[in-house]
């Protein structure tokens, strides 16, 4: 059946007789997406990119997660370089389960996030220095923890990020004006009730 | 200022920008992957959205308003590249001509900003950042692609081959380059064909792409005189098609 989309009808052909269906779980890795929404402001996970390595995913995420809404810079790390702390319930901190570690190796930095409300996304709050993941968590309970409740703890190790280079702080400077990609920007509602008034005369 | 050489600029940059960025837009909903499908779009949209800001200072010069200019005029009074007509075909053609052209527009843009022509150079300032990403996402890409596997190697060669006579089109001599350049309006055609040339290659020489003999590869011409292929009108008729129906419509 010919599509009412002329752009369906223009699509190439395809030869679905002599295409094999996909070995499973065959498509790319994913990377976690940060965004700071405004200069001063702290970064916060934003969500999920699916990408071939690090550099995709940033070009990727950028669109993705910074179309529409305020951004001033954004950064990426792939989904299995994130370490998350013990899962905790109620109002369990997840600072109590967190332990004193012996250093081992060489020291390099990380990057902390924590989650202060439950559903909510993680939010950067600074960085410790340490030899891995765990005695990151615990210099973090050390110097970062807060009379805040902290439900769950995200260790990147800095280098593992893809941050955003000076030279792209730019990348954001028309944003402001593209309001009209959000749904609101449209004004459905009104159009609707002009329709209707319209269609009852 | 010499007014009809800056129209003559200001249509042809424009009509790039709308016709590439409507070509741009069929990918909508079937991009490759989901996250690309978002990307590709919201730059089409980008497109569009120059092709409004020059159409406006066009306006502004005594021409028609955007949409009539957009919407009302027939294949051969537009001043596109042909480059930008050009079906999508398979996506790596889509990626390749995305790659050509927008390095060749972002170098236009920066040269443009600090065009004696205000109007052009603000514009030109304000949309560096989108430019920015655009040549980012496109190089991004041809660096993966060009570089991963036989296929997807052997696919951008091809395009890259079939593509590159139309986008050395993009550089095709306009009559009034002396003017432009005398005036401080705009370097000229050929100086931001030298300018692309050096980029493409630096970006190509980091793949397992191969880039023809510059002087072997014969530029496709003609475009900026309104001598379109026979794919340009079918896409004006669907770009146009609401709009012909109620030039009042908001959508």
């Amino acid at each position: 059946m010919k599509s009412l989309d002329p752009r369906v009808n223009r699509l190439p052909k395809t030869d679905s007789a002599n295409t094999a269906p996909k070995v499973p779980l065959d498509q790319f890795g994913t990377f976690e997406v940060f965004v700071q929404p405004k200069a001063g402001k702290p970064f916060q996970h934003e969500g999920i990119v699916h990408a071939p390595n690090l550099e995709m995913a940033y070009v990727l995420a950028k669109e993705a997660f910074t179309r529409r809404f305020t951004c001033v810079s954004i950064y990426v790390a792939e989904t299995r370089n994130i370490h998350i702390s013990a899962l905790t319930d109620g109002d369990d901190d997840a600072y109590n389960h967190v332990s004193e570690v012996t250093p081992e190796g060489e020291k390099t930095s990380f990057e902390i996030f924590h989650l202060f409300k439950r559903g909510k996304q993680h939010q950067h709050v600074g960085a410790v220095v340490a030899t891995n993941p765990n005695e990151a968590l615990w210099i973090a309970s050390q110097e970062l923890r807060t009379d805040k409740q902290v439900f769950n703890i995200w260790t990147i190790r800095t280098s593992d990020i893809r941050f955003t280079n000076q030279d792209d702080m730019d990348l954001w400077l028309t944003l402001p004006e593209k309001k009209f990609r959000d749904a609101a920007a449209y004004k459905g509602g009104d159009k609707l009730k002009t329709f209707l008034e319209a269609s009852k005369n | 200022m010499n007014q009809e050489a800056i129209k003559e600029l200001l249509y042809k940059m424009a009509d790039d920008q709308l016709i590439l960025g409507h070509r741009n837009s069929e990918w909508t909903g079937f991009g490759p992957l989901l996250e690309e499908d978002i990307a590709f779009s919201s730059m089409a949209q980008d497109k569009v959205g120059h092709s409004l800001a020059l159409y406006t200072i066009l306006n502004d010069l005594g021409e028609q308003d955007p949409d009539t200019i957009a919407f009302t005029r027939n294949a051969d009074q537009f001043h596109n590249t042909v480059l930008t007509e050009l079906p999508n075909a398979e996506y790596d053609f889509s990626l390749i001509r995305h790659f050509l052209y927008d390095t060749a527009e972002a170098l236009r843009f920066e040269m443009l900003s600090h065009s004696s022509f205000e109007p052009l150079a603000l514009v030109a300032t304000k949309v560096r950042g989108e430019l920015r990403y655009h040549t980012m996402h496109a190089n991004t890409w041809v660096k993966q692609l060009g570089a991963a596997t036989e296929e997807s190697i052997g696919r951008l060669q091809q395009s890259l081959e079939l593509a590159l006579p139309y986008a050395l089109g993009i550089f095709e001599p306009s009559p009034y380059e002396s003017d432009l350049i005398k005036e401080a309006i705009f370097e000229g055609e050929k100086a931001l064909e030298e300018k692309w040339k050096k980029k493409i290659e630096e970006v190509i020489a980091q793949t397992q792409l191969h880039l023809p003999k510059w002087e072997t590869i014969a530029p496709h011409y003609g475009g900026r005189t309104g001598k379109h292929t026979e794919y340009l009108q079918p896409l004006l008729d669907e770009m146009s098609e609401v709009f012909k129906i109620d030039p009042t419509a908001e959508w």
